[in-house]
């Protein structure tokens, strides 16, 4: 809103002077006084004169009148007529889109400025014929943008909605689609009179616009360029004012777009690498012999408006060669941002704030760059949620998974393609050869997920991270890949780390699972241990409403708190049936409640001993 | 090879509908048009000039044999003659046309080399010193007019300090360096909205780029900073750009027309704008058909490289 | 059973395919599909991507015209109602979508939002019955007066039911209500459509892609595949002791808590294929590890199974039920 305000009152103050023109007592903009021919600032001249002795300063004020004129009637001109074109155009579609909207298409196919000129030969210049040409041309604008947005508040749930609750079609139009539409179309209103601008002072230059000796800026710049020798300044004076108040507009258009469109608006983000802290400030891990990757109080903090949050705290977890752990959570829990931070991935508004995590030898979370590049698709490698957009679409898919070997080993390019063949092979792709050569819009999702994990393989990483792989696919096709991801580990011995939010999920393919609530680890175990008997009130109501058949599934009630809003002490305190005042007392530790097993509960002794009496 | 004929024949029928538009506009405004083109300020034209001209535009012919001939007469290449000299219009195309394209083609490749580099670099250091001066003077560059660019060039440059010419053209066969010394001045000023455009574009399809998923795949791969920015973000940002560099041609072209005047180049707009004055149609009609199909035509370019970039237009 | 409220007969949707210049393969969405809801009764469609089941969920509230085929509301079809009758009928069968985010019109409060139904159909004084209604889905009278974004996914849902309680409805489509739900939030929606059904008499038409959901909340069950139904019939039989093949291949492969109940996994061959260009006989044969070269030649009938009330499409039910 900040970035309206200056602009904003510049273009008010332009329209304002505009308007007022004959209220403000200014000398005639037309009377010629050749006397004063050129004269320089003079008394009741502040600007001084013209080649015709007319007062500059009043021509400037009545040419704004003249400039702004012509271009408000055009826009909005072809804004009514536009946007109405585009609301039936896309309400209707068919026949009425293709009258409306198509059929404007074709005023596209002209370069503006030389439609205009043949109106101009066929009419005669004047502000008439320029008023009848810009509104012509800004019509297919407003269609457009009009019948697009049209069409995207259609495909919305909402619209449905109040045609199912019986609302009549105009009842539709002006009060659900038009008020959803008109900050594109407020937008586009003003991009049309900037540009109307533009163009009447560029026609009125050529002498093919406004007719003298109507004040105009083109016009006034035209005269003065045959006199720019002796008087600069008279050719200085429109220039300026001209240039000015289309600045004034573009801004204003660049502002208005931006507060328009939820996806520009927002936070600025301040680009920052992750500040380094000396590493050893916290006690050293003490992880197995065969631990892969062992975290150590993981902390990710993120500058925002509110101030610094923190969407993963204190995360510590062992992951061993050959296991799979599961991180399951509900949205918001910091999973995936816990493993973005493993792989050096955060967005540069992140920062680790403290922690550490070894990947056998190496501490991951403060190494540079470099090191970690090498790291990333060789020794640790990731299989991210959506396979649709995660692979590059111009590029064919045994590329990309060819370049990830090559980022890693100084084989040939034909080498590192015939691995990719058996990468393919492997993940169970039938006719790699054919679908090495296939761009990934050619494939489907399940397969696509398929070249995401040969990608992740390529170079025999110790660990693998998937980020909820099977999320976005059919449940047929999770089998599949599930299926897939077990087998590969039996066969290479890569630890698996699988982020989930389905409990199912954790059943079917780990061996130890670590329950995320609110950014912190509230239960970690192996699955069986923890789905038998779950420790954690957080983990024993997640199980609770997972719907398995007879037992009507129970909900929890309240909502995961926001990073920014996140209690003291425990964090699922609020929403816990089993919570006391000493739960909100203080920061809880992962307390360890057997080998293996952690929990961060302050009663968790207590409500074991309880649910001992009733199984579960 | 599919797409390529249909795009090809969607061209085709796009100069068809501007052939039928332009056609029609004669006749579509209210009035005899002989007498419209005649009149001037209100004065009653002379009746028999009135008769002359419609028999010279052959408008006694009914209507659908006008189009018809005017029709047979474009795929002949035969756009009639003008109404002052009698001068064959295409002839008049012919000469003037490849200055045109020169100056066209000097400030868009001055523009994607100035812009696409510039865009980028802003994009990658995005709130930095040189993405926060570069965006504010595309901002200023965008707001002043080509024509007040070219006015102040001419003031400054020739008649101030009179290091460059005011304009005018001299072949490149009779003096290469006299010659290109010409371009540089209107050159630069069709450049100035152009690479305005572009560098905007650019910045913001590169930020759009960097934010995508599979650059984050291209990172966890593996890949060095070099090959993700050029193979992944720059390659991939590149095709938004070249739909909007074709859609930007037709202000372009336009602003073409105001560059010539002002710096004097003798390209298409020298006897376009004299046309439009003398009311001259035949000669009109011509010079715009012949901007407009080169508009279609750089748009049909632009479409079919976007398809070589991107393998999913193909596909649809 | 009582007489069926509303009933679908050989319903089928076909969707012209796309362009102007070249026409893709016309989607044929839903297939010849015949169901019946009885008052106060809840039934379920299951399938995956591309089986049809939000298409057939718009044609059973007329809210999208049918290719071919019927819907009846108290026998009488849709298309005998017109003016004033048809709006009357739109208060009585209901939607409920998806997307908790894009259900609500972002620039409306949402008390207004719901108060549409109750205005649009001179149902009073909407007021107190806007906060009738937000007590009944669970959220307080002050709610009214704030816009969509202030609320969370699952108040975003609670918020779409009650606009589509507002006209009282006695039939509901809730098309995959709980989908982008996390599970503690899903929870709590399945329990309010549960309490609603029984407190209102509420018949509802449940469709989602996860089988024990709606073992959970429906009476009878329909499975579909491509636009065509594979097996139907009383929900915990079928969520049970799945017949169809392909019903056994998507229970098979729903994840499941309980080590024990998991059976042996059936993995399906290769991925759906496109409904622009399904396969000739039996849609399922393709990926079907029963088939055999007859499943190729006709569309297997949709016939009485057992002794439960179950139809099966499969030409081999018998020999591998």
């Amino acid at each position: 809103m900040k970035r309206l305000l200056i602009p904003g009152t510049l273009v008010a103050l332009i329209l304002l002077a505009a308007l007022a023109a004959p209220l403000l007592g200014l000398p005639d903009p037309v009377r010629q006084d050749i006397a004063h021919r050129l004269a320089g600032p003079m008394e009741g001249s502040p600007l001084g004169r013209d080649e015709f002795g007319r007062d500059v300063f009043s021509r400037l004020i009545w040419g704004a009148r003249t400039s702004l004129g012509v271009a408000f009637a055009s826009a909005l001109i072809a804004g009514v007529i536009g946007t109405a074109f585009g609301l039936i155009g896309g309400w209707f579609r068919g026949l009425g889109e293709l009258l409306t909207v198509r059929s404007m298409d074709v005023i596209l196919c002209f370069p503006p400025v030389l439609l205009a000129l043949l109106v101009v030969t066929l009419m005669g210049p004047g502000a008439g014929t320029l008023i009848l040409v810009l509104s012509v041309l800004y019509l297919p604008g407003f269609a457009r943008v009009t019948y697009a947005e049209v069409l995207s508040a259609r495909s919305h749930d909402y619209v449905e909605a109040v045609r199912a609750l019986g609302a009549p079609a105009p009842r539709i139009l002006l009060r659900t689609v038009l008020p959803n539409v008109a900050g594109p179309v407020l937008v586009q209103l003003s991009l049309a009179v900037a540009s109307a601008v533009v163009l009447e002072s560029g026609l009125s230059f050529l002498g093919l616009g406004v007719v003298p000796p109507a004040p105009s800026w083109g016009l006034m710049i035209r005269g003065a360029r045959a006199t720019m020798e002796q008087a600069p300044m008279l050719l200085f004076w429109p220039c300026a004012v001209l240039t000015l108040t289309i600045l004034a507009m573009n801004l204003l258009c660049d502002a208005l777009r931006d507060a328009v469109d939820p996806r520009t608006g927002g936070t600025r983000s301040r680009l920052r690498a992750r500040d380094r802290l000396l590493p050893g400030l916290l006690p050293a891990a003490k992880p197995a012999p065969d631990t892969v990757l062992a975290v150590r109080g993981l902390t990710v903090e993120i500058d925002t408006p509110r101030g610094p949050i923190r969407p993963v705290q204190d995360v510590s977890f062992d992951v061993r060669a050959g296991e799979t752990l599961a991180i399951v959570g509900e949205s918001g829990s910091g999973k995936s941002v816990t493993t973005t931070a493993l792989m050096g991935l955060l967005p540069s508004v992140a920062r680790i704030a403290a922690g550490e995590a070894w990947l056998g030898g190496t501490e991951l979370l403060r190494l540079p760059e470099e090191g970690m590049r090498r790291l990333r698709g060789g020794a640790m490698s990731m299989v991210f949620q959506d396979p649709m957009s995660s692979l590059n679409p111009v590029h064919r898919t045994g590329d990309q998974v060819a370049e990830a070997i090559l980022a890693h080993r100084p084989i040939s390019r034909a080498e590192a393609w015939r691995q990719a063949e058996a990468l393919f092979r492997r993940v169970g792709i039938a006719d790699p050869e054919r679908r090495m050569r296939a761009f990934p819009h050619e494939m489907s999702g399940g397969m696509k997920q398929r070249v995401m994990i040969a990608m992740a393989l390529a170079n025999r990483p110790k660990l693998l991270i998937c980020d909820e792989p099977t999320t976005a696919l059919d449940v047929t096709v999770q089998a599949q890949i599930l299926d897939l991801l077990a087998e590969l580990r039996r066969d290479t011995g890569t630890a698996i780390i699988f982020i989930t939010h389905s409990l199912g999920v954790v059943a079917e393919i780990a061996d130890r699972v670590a329950v995320m609530y609110a950014g912190q680890i509230v239960e970690q175990g192996s699955v069986a241990e923890v789905f038998q008997a779950p420790l954690h009130p957080y983990t024993r109501a997640l199980l609770a409403a997972v719907p398995e058949g007879d037992t009507p599934p129970a909900g929890i009630p309240g909502i995961v708190p926001p990073p920014h809003a996140f209690p003291e002490g425990c964090r699922f305190a609020p929403r816990c049936a089993h919570a006391r005042p000493k739960c909100s007392a203080g920061a809880l530790p992962l307390e360890e409640a057997g080998p293996g097993r952690d929990v961060r509960c302050a009663r968790w002794q207590e409500l074991a001993c309880r649910s001992e009496e009733v199984p579960a | 090879m599919l797409w390529v004929l249909r795009r090809i024949g969607i061209s085709i029928a796009l100069a068809w509908l501007v052939a039928t538009i332009v056609f029609m506009t004669l006749h579509m405004v209210p009035g005899d048009p002989a007498e419209l083109l005649l009149s001037t300020g209100g004065t009653m034209p002379d009746p028999a000039a009135v008769a002359e001209l419609r028999e010279r535009l052959g408008l006694e012919r009914p209507l659908l044999e006008q189009y018809g001939a005017f029709l047979s007469g474009l795929t002949r290449g035969d756009l009639g003659v003008s109404l002052i000299d009698e001068y064959p219009v295409l002839e008049e195309i012919a000469l003037r046309l490849p200055r045109t394209l020169e100056l066209i083609l000097a400030g868009t490749l001055l523009s994607v080399v100035v812009a696409l580099p510039a865009g980028t670099y802003a994009a990658l250091h995005r709130g930095g010193a040189f993405d926060r001066i570069a965006s504010g003077l595309a901002a200023l560059l965008l707001a002043v007019p080509v024509f007040v660019v070219g006015t102040l060039l001419i003031l400054v440059l020739a008649q101030m300090l009179r290091i460059m010419p005011a304009g005018g053209y001299v072949a490149l066969a009779d003096d290469p360096l006299r010659h290109l010394t010409l371009l540089a001045m209107p050159a630069l000023a069709i450049a100035k909205g152009l690479s305005a455009v572009l560098f905007r574009m650019t910045r913001a399809s590169v930020l759009d780029s960097l934010s995508r998923d599979y650059v984050r795949t291209a990172r966890a791969k593996g890949l060095t900073a070099r090959r993700v920015l050029v193979h992944h973000v720059v390659r991939n940002a590149l095709t938004p750009v070249l739909t909007v560099l074709g859609l930007h041609m037709g202000t372009l072209l336009g602003g073409t027309v105001l560059v010539e005047y002002v710096f004097n180049w003798p390209g298409l707009s020298t006897p376009l704008l004299r046309a439009v004055e003398a009311r001259d149609y035949p000669m009109v009609v011509g010079i715009v058909l012949t901007i407009s199909g080169l508009f279609l035509l750089i748009n049909l370019i632009m479409d079919l490289l976007y398809a070589a970039l991107d393998p999913r237009i193909r596909a649809a | 059973m009582s007489a069926a409220l509303i009933e679908a007969k050989n319903l089928s949707k076909t969707f012209p395919g796309k362009g102007m210049f070249r026409k893709s393969r016309p989607v044929q969405a839903v297939r010849g599909i015949d169901v019946s809801v009885a008052r106060a009764e809840a039934v379920g469609v299951v399938g995956e991507s591309g089986s049809g089941k939000s298409t057939l969920g718009r044609l059973m509230l007329g809210l999208m015209p049918a290719t071919a085929g019927s819907v009846t509301v108290d026998g009488r079809p849709l298309s005998d109602f017109t003016g004033s009758e048809w709006r009357r009928l739109r208060q009585r069968l209901q939607i409920v979508f998806q997307d908790p985010y894009g259900s609500l019109d972002p620039r409306r409060r949402i008390g207004s939002q719901i108060a549409d139904g109750i205005r649009l159909h001179g149902r009073g004084e909407a007021g107190e019955q806007v906060t009738a209604l937000l007590n009944r889905v669970g959220l307080e009278a002050a709610h009214a007066q704030r816009f969509p974004h202030e609320f969370s996914g699952g108040q975003r849902q609670r918020i779409g039911i009650a606009r589509a309680l507002s006209t009282a409805p006695d039939f509901l489509v809730a098309d995959e209500p709980v989908s982008a739900l996390d599970v503690s939030i899903q929870a709590q929606v399945i329990q309010l459509l549960a309490d609603l059904r029984r407190d209102l008499g509420l018949a509802m038409l449940f469709i989602s892609h996860d089988l024990p959901v709606v073992a959970q909340l429906c009476d009878r069950v329909i499975v579909m595949y491509l636009g065509r139904v594979m097996e139907e019939g009383p929900a915990r039989p079928v969520f049970h002791r799945p017949v169809h093949p392909y019903t056994r291949a998507l229970l098979s492969a729903t994840p499941r808590l309980d080590a024990a109940r998991r059976k042996e996994r059936i993995l399906l061959k290769g991925d759906p294929p496109s409904p622009a260009d399904p396969p000739s006989g039996c849609v399922f044969r393709t990926r079907c590890q029963h088939a055999v070269e007859a499943c190729a030649q006709a569309v297997p009938e949709l016939a009485p199974f057992g002794g439960d009330g179950r139809r099966v499409a499969c030409i081999r039910a018998a020999e591998i039920g």
